[in-house]
């Protein structure tokens, strides 16, 4: 099907007007998630952190994950970047050579998870606790939360064939609502982790921050991040150095998506009978064309068959006209000669008498 | 850079271009290493006489970019040709200019023609004589985006380089020291007073007083210049034997530089400016503070460290309720701010960020200091006199001044050896781990030795058991300070986030103040380093 440029350029005006009505519907909302009231958090801070591995450990144990190659004491694992597995829920990653830096890696349990806002199943769920959990009993293993999260923390569990889940921090849901510290938590000699409400951590935070203007880098990273995380980090060295992304922004999100994902619903509902309705318009365009075509196609016609009957007529009147006269002439000449042939023998009777010329019969 | 942008290209062409380009740099490389233009490792290094030409840049935007130019390059040249650098710069008023070949700036094409003609006409010349030459095609001089490196660093005339300039002018002050009579234009001096150069010469040419940069480079090679010419001991005259660091370096330091006569006191009572006798009210008064302003003339390198913009007393500027001509900063500010390098706090601070003191500054939040009472005694000594508040330029404050500073005695010595335990044994906390013995005396004497020839140390630790709170911190200094299980519980909660839990506070103390002190040990961080793993 081939459609005109012009027929394009209108098909897109008329779907831009139908998009640009719905956007201003949603920006007169003025609803803004700002997290839940109460959640709890973490706080990380960076310059406290030794790179014991503890965390890790006590995550592996809590959460009944498989032990690693390496045992947790062994910090020659720290060589090499990692990031989070389907059997390590959280890592500690080391930045610089000689005076390291180490930052614990795990779900930062957004505010607004982009895991949640990607999932169309609804495997995961931001309790009131700050916790972002997943559910395995609805999980179709999309893996769309893996893509949409922005700090790569979902794991997939690929090496199982049959019952394969995404795996990932749950901040100790099930412990933290026995009113037991996270796992990690718990077991930071340094309490570079430090768990407690979402408010008062980044008071902490902030009061660490102003005691300590030489130590900290003036921002506390979460706070605002992608709409803000549950868990908190403060650093001395900038969080670009520490590898933690500056680029995120401070949008959740599901605002960012919104747009795309709100699109949805209108253009499954509305585009249908928009491009029905364009389709209808042109068929009807088409066939009032076709019977205008078709009118004048008969008009043509019967004028044509009337010129030519007239002209049949005419040439059959002359025909006809042709006709009479021949058979007049005919006529006239039997006549003539039937005249003609009683002189004769009126002549003959008389001859007997005279010889006369036969002049006129040759004539005839 | 470079290497960034050969990667780009590569990237934007297919890969046979890449290769193709590959060559090219690597022919370019060999032909530049055989061409032997500047050894690379000397540009690597950078040089301290590079200027960039863009003297066209106060005419309009420029049309070609500035031209990269070494200075005693050029020198050098000249000193070979047997020409000086009256080749190059004019002379005005027995001064040369600093502007090449003219004196001042007429019109653009004007100072255009001057470079275009003199540089390319002596680089055309050397040419055609066949002898090293620069560079005489427009590419060559207007380099895009040069990547050059100038290690260029600004000098310092310090004690030491000001008692050697003393010396060497047998004490003629006015050699270099003057002031201005706007009446007359003329420069005059008047002995004791003195004042550093910045005090007069800013950053930028201002009515009647040239920049700093100008009035050092006339004032400072023109000395130097004549003194060579006369065969005597000159200083460098070149860009690199003042603004090169390695140069730098290698001048002569006095180590211990008399000190400079200026009238300036050895003892003083910090001025206010408010009135002697018996002032109203006398209650809101803080107690004057004497300053030991010869000591202090020791530690610092220069007047400017406290005297920022003159030498006159910080109150003639920073009065008590705050001025326009001190911008507003009140006294107490110019002597209390944390964070300015030219107050009291602000440099005593400064030196709490040496690894002797980090190990337990680092951990005291700022501006703690100002909020000890004690802290404000040891400046503003409360002893029973006569007239707290003498006239500031009376007689009897000179002698307060020298008495208080007399009373003022350094703390030197520390807590008897026998006094301080010698291991501590940390039970409470076995888990994974063996109990760990704290080896406390050898820590504690570590401390003290870090601070024995400290002065600053000495007055403001007020006790012998100061050193104590370094560790033993929010507690009354005391040899029987409380455990640290008495505030610290056993396990970090989410009730107190502001107070670590045992575990932590022991970790935090002992790992902070290693790391700020620079100490070898541990080896590593492996948990087993300092503590035995448990049967």
């Amino acid at each position: 099907m081939s459609i005109s440029r012009r027929k394009f350029l209108g098909w897109m005006g008329a779907a831009s007007l139908t998009s640009a009505v719905g956007t201003s519907a949603r920006a007169a909302s003025n609803h803004e998630f700002k997290g839940y009231e109460d959640s709890m958090a973490v706080l990380h801070d960076i310059t406290r952190c030794i790179g014991c591995r503890k965390c890790e450990g006590a995550c592996n144990t809590v959460n009944d994950l498989p032990k690693p190659e390496k045992p947790f004491d062994d910090l020659t694992v720290l060589e090499e970047k990692r990031r989070t597995t389907a059997k390590a829920y959280t890592v500690v990653n080391q930045f610089g050579g000689q005076a390291p830096t180490f930052v614990k890696k795990q779900c930062n349990h957004c505010q607004e998870p982009a895991c949640a806002s990607a999932c169309f199943v609804k495997a995961f769920t931001k309790t009131p606790e700050g916790a972002v959990v997943y559910n395995e009993k609805v999980c179709v293993g999309c893996r769309y939360c893996m893509i949409a999260c922005p700090f790569e923390i979902p794991a997939y569990e690929y090496d199982e064939p049959f019952t394969p889940r995404i795996m990932k921090c749950t901040m100790c849901y099930p412990r933290i609502t026995k009113g037991l510290l996270p796992g990690c938590v718990e077991a930071c000699p340094t309490e570079a982790l430090v768990f407690g409400k979402r408010q008062a951590l980044l008071k902490v935070a902030r009061q660490r921050i102003a005691d300590y203007p030489d130590r900290y880098v003036d921002h506390i990273y979460g706070e605002k991040e992608m709409g803000g995380t549950n868990w908190l980090y403060l650093t001395s060295k900038p969080y670009g150095e520490v590898g933690m992304r500056e680029d995120l922004g401070n949008t959740p999100a599901p605002k960012l998506t919104k747009g795309a994902l709100g699109a949805v619903p209108m253009v499954v509902g509305l585009w249908p009978v928009l491009l029905t309705g364009i389709y209808a318009i042109n068929k009807r365009k088409e066939k009032i064309a076709a019977e205008e075509q078709h009118a004048a196609v008969d008009e043509a016609v019967a004028q044509t068959n009337a010129e030519a009957e007239a002209k049949l007529a005419a040439a059959m009147e002359k025909a006809a006209q042709n006709q009479e006269a021949a058979v007049a002439r005919e006529v006239k000449k039997a006549l003539e000669e039937a005249a003609k042939a009683a002189a004769e023998a009126e002549a003959a009777k008389d001859e007997k008498g005279s010889d006369a010329p036969d002049g006129t019969s040759e004539d005839a | 850079m470079q290497g960034i942008g050969k990667m780009g290209i590569k990237k934007i062409y297919p890969f046979g271009m890449g290769i193709l380009l590959c060559g090219v740099f690597v022919l370019a490389a060999v032909w530049t290493a055989a061409a032997a233009v500047p050894p690379a490792e000397a540009l690597a290094l950078g040089r301290a006489d590079l200027i960039v030409i863009d003297g066209l840049k106060s005419f309009g935007p420029l049309e070609r970019p500035p031209v990269p130019f070494y200075h005693d390059k050029h020198t050098d040249a000249m000193v070979k040709q047997n020409k000086d650098c009256s080749a190059c710069h004019e002379t005005v008023k027995d001064k040369l200019s600093r502007k090449f070949k003219r004196v001042q700036d007429n019109s653009k094409t004007a100072v255009m023609d001057v470079y275009h003609d003199q540089c390319i006409g002596c680089h055309k010349e050397r040419k055609s004589a066949n002898k090293a030459g620069g560079p005489v095609t427009c590419g060559e001089c207007h380099i895009k985006d040069a990547m050059l490196r100038s290690t260029w660093q600004a000098i310092t005339l310090d004690k030491s380089l000001h008692y050697r300039h003393v010396k060497a002018n047998e004490k003629k002050c006015e050699t270099c020291h003057h002031e201005f009579n706007p009446q007359t234009k003329a420069l005059y001096y008047t002995k004791g007073d003195e004042g550093a150069c910045l005090y007069c010469h800013k950053k930028k040419t201002e009515e009647n007083r040239i920049s700093n940069r100008l009035a050092s480079h006339q004032a400072c090679i023109a000395c130097h210049r004549q003194l060579a010419a006369k065969d005597k001991d000159a200083g460098p005259a070149q860009c690199s034997g003042c603004h090169d660091p390695r140069q730098q370096a290698l001048l002569e330091k006095i180590a211990d530089p008399p000190r400079m006569e200026r009238n300036q006191p050895d003892a003083v009572l910090v001025k206010t400016g408010l009135k002697g006798g018996n002032p109203e009210p006398v209650t809101n008064r803080m107690r004057p503070v004497p300053f030991d302003h010869r000591a202090h003339e020791g530690y610092n390198n220069s007047c400017r460290q406290c005297h920022h913009a003159d030498l006159k007393s910080c109150a003639t500027c920073h009065t008590v309720q705050g001025d326009e001509e001190g911008r507003q900063v009140k006294l107490a500010q110019a002597m209390h701010q944390n964070d300015a390098r030219n107050s009291c706090v602000g440099c005593h601070k400064q030196q709490q960020a040496e690894p002797a003191c980090a190990g337990c500054h680092s951990s005291i939040v700022k501006g703690r200091s100002l909020t000890s009472e004690a802290a404000c005694k040891t400046c503003h000594m409360n002893i029973p006199v006569e007239n707290p508040y003498p006239d500031e330029s009376s007689a009897e404050s000179k002698s307060m001044a020298a008495d208080l500073l007399a009373a003022r005695k350094p703390v030197v010595e520390t807590v008897p050896v026998d006094q301080i335990p010698e291991t501590v044994t940390i039970q409470s906390l076995t888990h994974d781990y063996e109990a760990v013995a704290l080896p406390h005396r050898k820590i504690v004497l570590k401390l003290a030795a870090g601070v024995k020839d400290n002065r600053l140390a000495a007055y403001f630790h007020d006790a012998p058991t100061t050193l104590c709170q370094g560790c033993h911190h929010n507690s009354p200094a005391t040899v029987k300070p409380p455990q640290c299980g008495s505030c610290h519980g056993r396990s970090s909660e989410a009730l107190n986030l502001t107070r670590p839990g045992l575990m932590a506070a022991y970790h935090q103390q002992c790992i902070q103040c290693h790391d700020k002190m620079g100490l070898e040990k541990p080896v590593s961080r492996e948990c087993t380093t300092c503590h035995a793993k448990r049967k």
